[in-house]
């Protein structure tokens, strides 16, 4: 008697295959953080021992206080008003140093204000002193670029106790 | 007439496609992940202007309670005594790294004083370039802070 044999098919078993990957998944869902990963860069000039000494006069001084009043010049202003301030005087002198001096008990986030504020704006020829937002739409995006940023100085308290002033 | 019985279809749900879909999970997750060598919960200060980080760089965070972590980018963050510790940190750092920058990672409300001490110990190391880890300020976030 000829007995009928049972061929198993040939295929390779993937049912478990789904499970795997989404135990891999998981894994990768749980450990993943989206990390901040932008900020604002700061070139920290090369220390040297006889650093220029930069008269008040010749600069503007920014303090900050701990409960955010900002001083520019020993004149209370607005984070919104010290672009209209210093226009004047970076159109006379572009290179004039605007210096950033935080209290020591001030929290760090109004200092990073302050100089988020004098990032954004440029000096840009023939326009002076302008924010990103006050030119027209069609304003080339080269001639931004090229625009120089406002000289900015937050000496640290060794420093302002050492050379300045 | 005898009627040949029907052939019925068992109800399947189709799942052959399933791993396809969960290894391109899989493919999109191991791309766009990144171990972070710092893991310091802070609340970032927020600024329009935010510019990319670079990948390979040196950590120092600091929370609203003054405590200080600090990584060179290779291991993993240690917490450090106070700000005083950075010198040496900084010093190892250039001696090592001399052109790797350094993120600053600080709480919003974190006192100057503490970011101030810092900033000296990195320009005292002649450390060349510094970033302020920030998030995005929006149009809801006004003033200072």
């Amino acid at each position: 008697m000829k007995l009928r044999q049972h061929k198993p098919d040939d295929e390779i078993p993937t049912s478990s295959m789904a499970d795997i990957a989404f135990l891999l998944i998981i894994y990768f869902m749980v450990t993943t953080t989206f990390a901040a990963t932008r900020g604002l860069d700061f070139s920290l000039p090369e220390e040297d021992d006889t650093p220029p000494v930069i008269e008040k006069e010749e600069s503007v001084l920014i303090r900050i206080n701990p409960d955010g009043q900002l001083m520019v010049d020993e004149q209370p202003k607005q984070l919104d008003e010290v672009i209209e301030y210093l226009k004047p005087k970076l159109d006379r002198n572009p290179k004039k140093p605007v210096i950033i001096q935080p209290e020591e008990t001030a929290p760090y986030g109004y200092m990073v204000s302050v100089f988020d504020q004098l990032r954004r704006a440029k000096i840009i020829e023939g326009r002076g002193l302008v924010e990103r937002s006050e030119l027209p739409e069609n304003f080339p995006e080269e001639d931004w670029e090229e625009g120089k940023n406002i000289n900015i100085s937050i000496p640290t308290r060794r420093e302002i106790e050492s050379f300045w002033f | 007439m005898r009627l040949k019985a029907r052939h019925t279809q068992e109800p399947v749900i189709p799942t052959a496609s399933m791993a396809d879909i969960a290894f391109l999970l899989i493919v999109f997750f191991m791309v766009t992940i990144t171990f972070e060598k710092d893991k310091t919960q802070v609340v970032l200060p927020k600024t329009e202007l935010r510019f990319e980080v670079p990948k390979i760089a040196a950590y120092i965070s600091v929370t609203d309670q003054g405590q200080v972590r600090v990584t060179d980018g290779e291991a993993t963050s240690v917490l450090v005594q106070g700000v005083e510790d950075v010198d040496s940190f900084a010093a190892n750092l250039v001696q090592t790294f001399p052109d790797r920058p350094v993120v600053l990672k600080a709480d919003s409300n974190a006192q100057y004083r503490d970011i101030d001490r810092i900033i000296d110990s990195l320009k005292r190391a002649k450390v060349k370039l510094i970033y302020l880890l920030s998030e995005q300020k929006t149009v809801d976030d006004e003033g200072l802070g």
